[in-house]
């Protein structure tokens, strides 16, 4: 089954444990791994995707791009503020605006979890993913053994999102290898 | 809406063995890195580096090709569609060699996207190996 994954961790070193076993596990042939990125809240709520030093353009449709995949983990709604936050904000901070909303509820209101599915709380990391897996034991076992809180959303249901692409889908704009910034050594 | 993981039927055991696919997706994995770096120069990033990055293209390519005489159904599909993306990537290349300025960031925006789409295809084509060794094991 083809599922978009989101791990949350408590600090960004787990986090980047969690992607490192993510790929491991693909690496095994236990699932197949087809993107992945990191991003982090800050306790000032700003959300920021570890990208590459790259060309400014691509780091810029990179935030877009997770931005709205953002919004689509946290539910029709966070994906429509998602995607239209992201693409004025750009890089640094691409497209968490939508998520934000939502979390920003999700702090104060103890529903919000079961309202916006995926929270990711302010100091917190998470890994997102596009994989596929016959089964989700190898995930849940390697992350919950590492303190990560998995989210799941079948890609099909993503699909029906008015943000899904089919010529350039969510996925296509996370990192297709293992990419740790050297500042996260493991 | 993104829910808490649940546990799922534990399939069967699968082959461990990567296969040329694998490799396949290794090399792809790596002209995608390679482009993104060279990217990153920008102007910086030199006829040689273009010319190095169409001869990796190419490369693949051939390899992915190969491959396809191997599978059958969704995989050669997958494989194909992969080769369709290597060439785009490298006709691509060949505009980012000719082009400056803003031309420049485009063809370079395309090459990565060409060069990203390739290895989704190789890496959705693994899956479906995968998937289909476990199912053949049942």
């Amino acid at each position: 089954m083809r599922n978009f994954v989101a791990i949350v961790f408590d600090d960004s070193r787990k986090a980047y444990e969690g992607l490192h076993a993510l790929w491991q596990l693909d690496d095994g042939a236990d699932i197949t791994v087809h993107g992945t990125g990191v991003i982090h809240r800050d306790q000032l709520g700003h959300i920021q995707v570890d990208t590459k030093d790259t060309h400014p353009a691509l780091g810029t449709a990179l935030g877009v791009g997770i931005g709205a995949l953002l919004g689509a983990l946290a539910g029709p709604a966070g994906a429509a503020v998602g995607a239209a936050g992201g693409a004025g904000i750009g890089a640094a901070t691409g497209g968490a605006v939508g998520l934000m909303t939502d979390l920003d509820r999700a702090d104060t209101r103890e529903e919000a979890a079961d309202e916006t599915g995926f929270v990711l709380g302010a100091g917190q990391s998470a890994v997102i993913a596009d994989v596929s897996e016959d089964w989700t034991t190898p995930i849940d076992r390697a992350m919950q053994k590492l303190g990560g809180k998995i989210y799941r959303r079948a890609r099909s249901d993503i699909r029906d999102d008015s943000w899904f692409s089919p010529e350039y889908p969510y996925g296509y704009y996370l990192y297709p290898y293992e990419y740790i910034p050297p500042t996260y050594p493991l | 809406m993104a829910q808490p993981a649940t546990t799922s039927p534990k399939p069967v055991a699968r082959t461990e063995v990567k296969d040329a696919i694998d490799h396949l997706r290794s090399s792809a994995q790596e002209l995608h890195k390679a482009i993104s770096d060279a990217a990153a120069k920008r102007s910086g990033a030199t006829k040689a580096d273009i010319a190095a990055l169409t001869e990796k293209a190419k490369t693949v390519a051939q390899s992915a090709k190969a491959s396809i005489k191997a599978e059958h159904g969704k995989v050669a599909k997958q494989l194909t569609d992969a080769v369709s993306h290597l060439e785009a990537t490298q006709a691509n290349l060949s505009q980012s060699a000719k082009a400056t300025g803003t031309a420049f960031d485009t063809a370079v925006k395309k090459v990565l996207a060409e060069a990203r789409a390739s290895v989704q295809k190789i890496s959705e084509a693994v899956a479906e190996k995968r998937s289909a060794a476990a199912g053949n094991t049942k």
